[in-house]
């Protein structure tokens, strides 16, 4: 779906990360790894350490601390905030969602709308498309959207081509309705056959937890797994990668009637420095400024990956000044989805692990 | 344009660094580090140079460097 959005604008940003660091070659040689792969696995995706929760701290607490970092930063009262959109695949419970426990914890307006997003790393995306969806149709002023998940919790701590990849974050954004028409592109996109190339196969409804979903197996890269971790086929999610990222940015750029040397920044999910570099060069972008090396910092952040790119990736050219921002959110569902607007200056906070140490 | 095998396979070398120096008829299977990582370097190398897709399957089905470089197609 390719639909253009105007009359609202991302006002403020802030991520909080979780407070334990992990170190990709350290704890590859604990688990017997040799020195030499893990040199070349960290040169060629850009792995160093990763922030990971605490014991007992979930992405809606991750997210809390980013939404009271962020109003206070920005001044603003809670009961002028007429929605919250919360971006999850790792919430607290089955119910009630996250929406509504964050509602309950910041002391919403009880006319609020709240609502949970069942998406992962193209969630954001979608997160800021429904956020603008309500302030253009008039009726929302300010809408707070969260997105964030504890990833690292899923994976199988022996599992050592997933395991590393991924760190723990919580964002928090607040979308303002506007008088200006200043257009955002969105193109928004879905492949449901791929579902099982990035899966949690049990826990769920389908399959739901048992001692038999806990049995581990070795899969054929003689990787620890068991049915309720998350697993991926990488090689499938890498051609998905190249095929539908590329295409849907190139076609956002062509709406908005830029030339690819407009583009002030390319700011995409941050999986990983290769699969980023990968697609800034397919979409010929590759000399335009590419945040890349957030994944050497954090880890792989789910749907909070953009945010923390933009504040990190942009720092000063996002807080100071308007610029011609596309990004891209791709991955589980498998879901994609991209956009292209004039956006800032944006009020961030810096990116801070959770509970502060 | 019709490269020759060796500059397919120099080609290959460069950018698969697990695959330099080994014999285009030498079983991959032998190589310590023809892992999950290798094949995304292949997917990579193929899709810049050639403009082609080639998924995981097919990599994993070739047995040799050969082979890998039969997938691509001659025009």
């Amino acid at each position: 779906m390719q639909i253009t959005l105007s009359h609202f604008r991302l006002a403020g940003l802030a991520v909080s990360t979780g407070a334990d660091t992990r170190d990709y070659i350290k704890d590859g040689l604990a688990h017997g790894i040799s020195l030499a792969h893990l040199e070349r696995v960290a040169k060629t995706i850009g792995l160093k350490e990763r922030k990971v929760a605490s014991p007992g701290v979930t992405a809606l607490d991750l997210c809390e601390d980013a939404s009271r970092r962020l109003l206070a930063a920005m001044d603003i009262d809670v009961s002028t905030i007429d929605a919250i959109i919360f971006v999850t695949q790792t919430p607290d419970h089955s119910q009630p969602s996250n929406s509504c426990l964050l509602h309950g914890r910041l002391g919403f307006s009880k006319s609020s709308f709240a609502l949970d997003l069942s998406l992962g790393c193209s969630g954001w995306v979608y997160g800021l498309y429904q956020a603008g969806l309500l302030c253009a149709q008039g009726g929302v002023g300010r809408v707070l959207l969260c997105s964030g998940d504890t990833l690292s919790r899923l994976t199988n701590p022996q599992d050592q081509s997933m395991n590393p990849l991924f760190g723990d974050a919580g964002s928090a954004a607040i979308i303002e309705r506007t008088g200006l028409n200043t257009p955002w592109y969105f193109l928004l996109g879905t492949d449901g056959k791929l579902a099982s190339s990035i899966i949690v196969p049990a826990g769920g409804s389908r399959t739901p937890a048992s001692g038999e979903t806990r049995k581990e197996t070795k899969n054929a890269d003689s990787n620890i797994q068991h049915p309720e971790n998350l697993i991926m086929d990488g090689a499938e999610v890498f051609n998905f990668s190249l095929r539908e990222v590329p295409a849907a940015i190139n076609t956002v750029i062509k709406n908005a009637a830029w030339q690819l040397s407009d583009v002030d920044a390319l700011v995409l999910h941050q999986a990983n420095k290769f699969i980023i570099e990968n697609i800034a060069t397919k979409c010929g972008l590759k000399s335009a400024h590419v945040p890349s090396n957030l994944v050497e910092k954090y880890g792989n952040q789910s749907s909070a990956s953009i945010p923390a790119a933009l504040i990190e990736g942009l720092g000063e050219k996002l807080t100071s000044r308007s610029q011609k921002i596309v990004g891209c959110g791709f991955g589980v569902g498998l879901s994609w989805a991209a956009f292209a607007s004039e956006m800032g200056p944006v009020i961030t906070c810096p990116i801070q692990p959770y509970p502060k140490k | 344009m019709s490269l020759s095998f060796e500059s397919y396979v120099q080609a290959l070398q460069k950018e698969v660094d697990v695959l330099a120096g080994v014999s285009p008829d030498a079983p991959l299977s032998g190589l310590p580090q023809w892992d999950s990582l290798a094949i995304l370097l292949v997917i990579s190398h193929f899709e810049h140079a050639y403009k082609m897709t080639v998924t995981g399957r097919e990599i994993r089905q070739c047995k040799t460097i050969r082979e890998l470089i039969q997938l691509i197609p001659q025009s």
